[in-house]
């Protein structure tokens, strides 16, 4: 048996708007192994909900092939549907004047356990998610941290092969999504079958739960390993971290020689704008200097720092990732 | 991963558990007694009134209650049934219930068994308010005829209803515009409030040909008339063909609107 729970082959998705063609996924090939968290790293419209969607059958492709499983997403849904689930950050499925047990018995009905096997299930994971003291409380009274556990305990109700996590943490306190992280982490080293196809726009939780990534852009695959072999891709070249007082918009670094790419983004609170900027050579800092300092921008905080996904990102696709 | 049952077992169960939350969630909000109970007893009163006024015959009234109770049903597979798949995908529900492997007709027939529970509460009071109220009058010996014809008459109207809950599948919230459609055409050409022979010849052509006419001039001809099941051969036979049609065809309908919409990515598209 192969070891590829997820394949994909020139899978592409056009979507029409008007008279205008969306390319939302182009000749995506992709193989991902039976035990493996493997992250989608994307910007917003990049084609990783679009992707997901595919493989958990509730979108036909254009062209191409994927299979879950060994299954034909398009050919045998059914049998895919048996052992998948999907889990969306900010999503709220489940009925809200039911409480978070009977709505988690609703779903596990879907799924033909019987009506005791399915109350046992739900008692197993409310336990195993640590929400007990929120089961009997009806779902439109929940908060939103508790609100993505349930989906979690919801994604996990079948147990599944395959398990589709559509940014989990998306909008929850830094403790929530912690929490949320480490479950997945259980979850998937209990069990070395199941596979998680993870999506997310968070660099740190690719890197923290992603046996491998792919950074995809408008619908491509544009590069794909580890977290360290993603950043070997970066490691020639020269990287620092600039602060700058106030406002700034800074793109006219880029016109600096030796300037591979520029994000920055401005931290509010402390009332400095955080630039990176990525060099073929450390030398080229002088003149990125004297070009910001000439546009009367005054210059704060200065270091080189080590490459990140975040800088990876930055110098294939040319734009920062998390704004 | 759990071992999965058979498809007719998960359909069960998914009914079961549909009909659970309508049901459950349903008695959570008490208030829908009044709004199933009392209004539309005011609406069936109006009727009763102008026939009281005009002097017609007695039995013009069991008519009216008969009528006013299967208008439960039929708007209950309008609105109840028919608009399942659209509140169901504006809530994210859908896209969590298309990636089980649960049939989507077990969806639309837990929302039957749910929904014809609350329906069945406003219509038999209906019947009981009408004959305390306005002394209607029903033959007690022909009930269990009148119960096979009501039954056979709601396999019709749901079958139906799935049919046309497959259109917002793909449409969305404009799949509205088929269930008021088939709304006021349905209720005026079933005779929910008269008996169709003052309907033009031609009218009434048509309406020999609607589910809804056909069961309520059974259940009126063995409640109000006296006539037993075997005296409605040909209500039956309609009723029983009309099923099987309309399943066939509600179920084809679901597959191809599934596919289209998946094709089009409409299928969990939501409109809010």
């Amino acid at each position: 048996m192969s070891n590829a729970s997820i394949l994909t082959v020139n899978l592409t998705r056009t979507f029409k708007r008007g008279k205008k063609i969306i390319n939302a996924l182009k000749d995506v090939n992709l193989g991902v192994n039976r035990g493996e968290i493997f992250g989608l790293l994307g910007p917003n419209g990049a084609g990783k909900t679009t992707l997901i969607r595919i493989l958990a059958t509730l979108l036909l492709p254009t062209s191409g092939e994927a299979y879950v499983e060994g299954y034909d997403v398009t050919k045998e849904p059914g049998k895919v549907r048996e052992l998948i689930n999907v889990v969306s950050g900010g999503e709220r499925a489940g009925y809200g004047i039911l409480t978070l047990k009977e709505n988690l018995w609703y779903f596990s009905q879907l799924y033909g356990f019987s009506r005791k096997d399915g109350w046992k299930r739900v008692e197993k994971l409310i336990s195993l998610l640590g929400i007990e003291e929120y089961a009997d409380v009806k779902l439109n009274r929940l908060s939103t941290g508790i609100i993505q556990k349930y989906n979690l305990a919801r994604g996990l109700i079948n147990d599944p092969r395959v398990l589709f996590l559509d940014e989990p943490t998306l909008g929850l306190d830094v403790e929530a999504a912690r929490s949320i992280r480490k479950l997945i982490k259980e979850w998937i080293k209990s069990d070395r079958k199941r596979t998680i196809l993870l999506t997310t726009h968070y660099m740190a939780e690719a890197e923290e739960l992603c046996d491998r990534i792919a950074i995809i852009h408008r619908g491509e695959i544009v590069a794909l390993g580890s977290s360290e072999e993603l950043k070997q891709k970066v490691s020639r070249y020269v990287i620092y971290k600039i602060g700058i007082r106030g406002h700034a918009r800074i793109d006219f670094v880029k016109e600096v020689d030796g300037v591979e790419a520029v994000s920055y983004k401005e931290d509010i609170a402390r009332g400095v704008t955080v630039a990176r900027i990525v060099l073929t050579e450390g030398d080229y800092i002088s003149s990125v200097i004297e070009k910001i300092e000439s546009s009367e921008l005054q210059i704060i905080e200065l270091s080189k720092v080590e490459p990140t996904l975040e800088d990876v990102f930055l110098k294939i696709v040319g734009a920062s990732l998390e704004k | 991963m759990l071992a999965l049952r058979s498809r007719k077992s998960t359909l069960l169960r998914t009914a079961i558990a549909r009909a659970y939350v309508r049901i459950k969630g349903g008695n959570r909000e008490p208030s829908w007694i009044l709004w199933e109970v009392i209004l539309p007893l005011l609406m069936i009163s109006s009727v009763v009134y102008a026939y009281h006024s005009l002097g017609a015959p007695p039995k013009y009234i069991g008519f009216v209650i008969l009528g006013g109770a299967m208008m439960s049903f039929w708007f209950n597979v309008l609105w109840g049934m028919g608009t399942t798949l659209y509140w169901e995908k504006e809530t994210g529900n859908l896209e969590a219930f298309m990636v089980s492997p649960a049939p989507i007709e077990g969806l639309l027939l837990g929302m039957a068994l749910g929904g014809a529970l609350n329906t069945l509460t406003r219509a038999l009071s209906m019947i009981v308010m009408g004959i305390l109220f306005f002394d209607a009058k029903f033959d007690v010996n022909a009930i269990p005829s009148a119960l096979v014809i009501f039954l056979l008459t709601l396999s019709v109207l749901y079958t139906l209803g799935m049919g046309l809950a497959s259109l917002y599948l793909m449409y969305s919230r404009s799949g509205w515009r088929a269930s008021e459609l088939l709304q006021e055409p349905i209720m005026f050409l079933s005779g929910l409030y008269y008996p169709l022979n003052v309907l033009p010849m031609m009218l009434q052509v048509i309406a020999s040909l609607l589910p809804l006419a056909i069961g309520l001039d059974g259940i009126r001809k063995t409640l109000i008339i006296g006539k037993k099941i075997w005296d409605l051969g040909p209500h039956v036979l309609s009723l029983i063909t009309m099923t099987v049609i309309f399943t066939l065809i509600a179920k084809r309908l679901l597959k191809y609107m599934e596919h289209k919409a998946k094709k089009e990515g409409r299928l969990i598209l939501r409109w809010m």
